[in-house]
């Protein structure tokens, strides 16, 4: 009965391409980095350490601030921000996001509030963090999980929106009664490419976040940042910046992979 | 069951589905009036019975077509599925749609089990009627596969087992083969011959195209537009499989065409 050709489950095209094109790719990045690098040395050379440092003694920060166990302490005591913050703001900005996209009623009645309190920057509200947290760890996650909640709430909120009329005609047709049936077998779903890309936005977003959740005095590698400048340090400032670098491609590539995974059925 | 009341004292008593004066007015909006799509439409759908609804562009078959889902409220008049009044979408109608609406996150063989899990089947009995389903459709071996590799033949057939999955007693279809190709089409024709003949269900096919309801139906309802009303109706008096070549066949092609064409 089936005479029409098709390829079952669809297996090889998500890696046509790799190979001979992807190590070039590689290796014209790797020649980006080095010309970048030897650029920055010249320059170096001309100009004061404090104004800019070279990559050699960029590097010489790095690994003596790794040698003390001063940069992984920073780094764990960042993470402690970062792991609360984000989870905190991804869960309830997605949550939020879902609820006010499907629900007309919702939507309506937070409106206005929503439109008010989204240009509010998260680090405008340090005072808040001080007051209702204190100068602490949790002080420094609500900075973070402020920016995290709206770049979910957004993301889940558009998601959602945009989520086939159609679909939902089927799957009534199909039995589906009740908002709360349709949002986890239909809308959810639907929407979790959306939503996947809000949350890994955030993850990037909520590692930038960190320096200025540990602006106001709470340790971590951002507390690092500010004061290596504040002592023109600026070889130091610039290897916790990269530290911030590296676990943002630490946490890009990873979700990225789960991502790959949960979305298999994607054309 | 969900979207159906009881009020059987109208209804014809053999008809399975019965469209009892729908009629469908959109309300203007500033400069244009209202619009009437729907007026007065009435035909009823014998159990077991192939029913074609053909007409122009516009005459509202879409909208004639959701309203019978219970998925668009008429303005006026009512749908009737075994007497009873629709006011809702019910597991009691399959429907079909032109492009599909499969849920691409979910394989071949749990699209087909959507409907099931909400319905009081155990898991062992769910899972042989996706078995059966997929036996029914010819696509066994493609159980596992995610819509995006489908042809959209294959869709399609997928989209009608899921549909028949439930055991309604009314297949609606609107235009369920006018995105896949001829040669694609006659043979889901076919097929869509083949199931109703097996299964027993009673069918109501939205189509534009005459030869394809000539082919299917047992009847064919030919709507006019402006606003969209029944025309006639005509009975379709030839033995199946009816082969397009044969005269009868051209015949009843020919004054479908005309009923179409003759003007408001």
């Amino acid at each position: 009965m089936a005479t029409e050709t098709a390829s079952p489950v669809g297996e090889g095209d998500a890696f046509a391409g790799v190979g001979l094109g992807d190590g070039r790719r590689l290796l014209r990045g790797a020649v980006g980095v080095a010309a970048f690098l030897l650029v920055w040395h010249a320059v170096s050379l001309t100009q004061d350490p404090f104004v800019l440092p070279s990559p050699v003694a960029v590097a010489g920060a790095f690994a003596s601030e790794l040698a003390s166990g001063d940069m992984t302490a920073a780094l764990f005591q960042s993470v402690q921000h970062w792991i609360p913050g984000t989870l905190a703001g991804t869960g309830l900005g997605v949550a939020a996001g879902v609820a006010f996209g499907w629900s007309r009623l919702l939507d309506d009645l937070t409106a206005p509030l929503v439109r008010t309190l989204r240009p509010v920057p998260p680090l405008a509200l340090i005072g808040f963090a001080i007051a209702w947290f204190g100068i602490n760890d949790w002080g420094a996650a609500f900075i973070i999980a402020v920016g995290a909640f709206w770049i979910n709430f957004y993301a889940a909120y558009g998601a959602v929106e945009g989520v086939s009329e159609d679909l939902l005609d089927v799957g009534r047709t199909l039995g589906v009664r009740g908002d709360l049936d349709a949002v986890r077998s239909i809308v959810l779903p639907a929407s979790m490419p959306g939503i996947l890309t809000g949350i890994r936005t955030g993850l990037g977003r909520c590692w930038m976040l960190v320096v200025a959740s540990e602006i106001f005095g709470v340790p971590g590698v951002g507390r690092e940042i500010i004061r290596a400048s504040n002592n023109l340090r600026v070889d130091r400032a610039i290897a916790y910046i990269l530290v911030l670098s590296l676990m943002y491609l630490l946490v890009d590539v990873a979700f990225r992979a789960v991502e790959r995974r949960a979305l298999a059925w994607r054309a | 069951m969900a979207g159906v009341n009881g009020d059987s004292s109208l209804a014809p008593a053999e008809a399975s589905v019965a469209l009892d004066g729908v009629g469908k007015t959109y309300p203007g909006d500033g400069d244009g009036g209202a619009v009437r799509a729907l007026d007065d439409v009435s035909f009823s759908v014998a159990d077991g019975e192939f029913v074609c609804l053909v007409g122009p562009s516009g005459c509202g078959k879409t909208t004639l077509f959701r309203i019978a889902a219970g998925l668009t409220e008429a303005t006026d008049g009512r749908v009737l599925l075994d007497g009873t009044e629709v006011t809702g979408p019910t597991t009691d109608m399959g429907v079909v749609f032109q492009e599909y609406h499969l849920f691409p996150w979910l394989t071949v063989a749990e699209n087909v089990g959507f409907g099931l899990e909400r319905s009081d089947r155990s898991p062992a009995e769910q899972e042989a009627r996706v078995d059966e389903m997929l036996d029914l459709v010819g696509l066994t071996e493609f159980r596992d596969a995610y819509p995006k590799s489908l042809s959209g033949g294959m869709k399609q057939r997928v989209a009608i087992a899921r549909s028949l999955a439930v055991d309604p007693s009314l297949l609606l279809l609107d235009e369920p083969f006018g995105a896949v190709d001829a040669q694609t089409r006659e043979m889901l024709q076919r097929e869509l011959l083949d199931v109703w003949a097996s299964t027993g269900k009673t069918v109501l096919f939205v189509t534009h195209d005459v030869a394809e309801a000539v082919t299917l139906a047992d009847r064919i309802v030919v709507m006019a537009a402006d606003p969209g009303r029944v025309r006639e109706i005509v009975d379709v008096d030839v033995e199946r499989p009816r082969e397009r070549g044969n005269a009868a066949f051209a015949e009843y092609v020919g004054r479908v065409r005309e009923l179409i064409g003759a003007g408001p």
